[in-house]
């Protein structure tokens, strides 16, 4: 089985140079997320990265977390994610998030988010694609990557 | 988070300042939400002008709250939502459901 923090190579982009700049290993406990997610953006922060793209990057991230503590680990503390930031020469950054889960089916209809407006859940993944300009999906949905580039 | 909460005109103002996402921050949003709905304050004006981020979690405990409000014949304005939390009420098309003031003061003045 291959590695699954070894990112894709987004079509038609050439990404040359890319770098890992952070690895966290995160337990799967909501009151976690948002210091991972606070990393993230220190990451990206010295990376000069913009800040709205970085606000983007960051709620992308945020909401990858939540899914993966949520549905990848059943919000069981004792099992760990991986949340990978990695940068090319270009100032394209790639996020891998990783969890021990079996997968999660990502191909539910991206919209409408929800029917009912006032649901209280399902508008993670339909976030993610309207922050970052790629996304896929590997492993059965147990790792995601991201692309703002 | 901090959460501050005040009475003013029969309306609750509750000012949040940090991150509105997935853990203690949507955790203590929701019981404060919650405490004002229950004991029928339903009229309430939600100040954002310090959450530099919302996550779905937030958003969905924003929507159930307008949803529970509103059945009760109150309603959730909003205050100064930053730039960033606006663009992501719009993304999940949420944003045309408040009324959005500039100020708390207008906000209350709205139920009167």
């Amino acid at each position: 089985m291959s590695d699954p923090m070894t990112p894709t190579p987004a079509p038609g982009h050439d990404h040359h140079g890319l770098r890992r700049q952070l690895n966290l290993a995160i337990p799967a406990d909501a009151e976690h997320i948002g210091d991972a997610t606070d990393a993230v953006l220190a990451c990206l922060a010295s990376l000069n990265v913009e800040e709205e793209k970085s606000m983007a990057i960051g709620l992308a991230v945020q909401e990858a977390l939540a899914n993966a503590v949520t549905h990848g680990c059943q919000n069981d503390a004792s099992k760990t994610i991986q949340c990978e930031v990695s940068a090319d020469e270009q100032g394209h950054v790639l996020i891998v998030v990783a969890d021990p889960g079996p997968g999660f089916d990502y191909s539910a209809p991206p919209k409408p988010v929800v029917q009912d407006v006032y649901n209280d859940h399902g508008r993670g993944v339909f976030l993610i694609r309207q922050l970052m300009d790629e996304v896929s999906f590997e492993h059965g949905g147990s790792v995601i990557q991201m692309w703002k580039y | 988070m901090d959460i501050n909460m005040q009475r003013r005109s029969q309306v609750e103002i509750i000012q949040l300042k940090g991150p509105l996402r997935m853990g203690a921050a949507v955790n203590e949003f929701r019981q404060a939400l919650d405490n004002s709905l229950s004991s029928g304050d339903t009229r309430i004006v939600l100040d954002l002008a310090e959450v530099p981020m919302i996550d779905s979690s937030g958003i969905g405990v924003l929507m159930k709250s307008l949803a529970s409000a509103r059945q009760r014949g109150g309603n959730i304005k909003l205050v100064n939502p930053s730039k960033f939390a606006v663009q992501t009420l719009r993304m999940v098309g949420l944003l045309n459901l408040f009324e959005v003031f500039t100020d708390a003061d207008a906000a209350v003045a709205s139920f009167a």
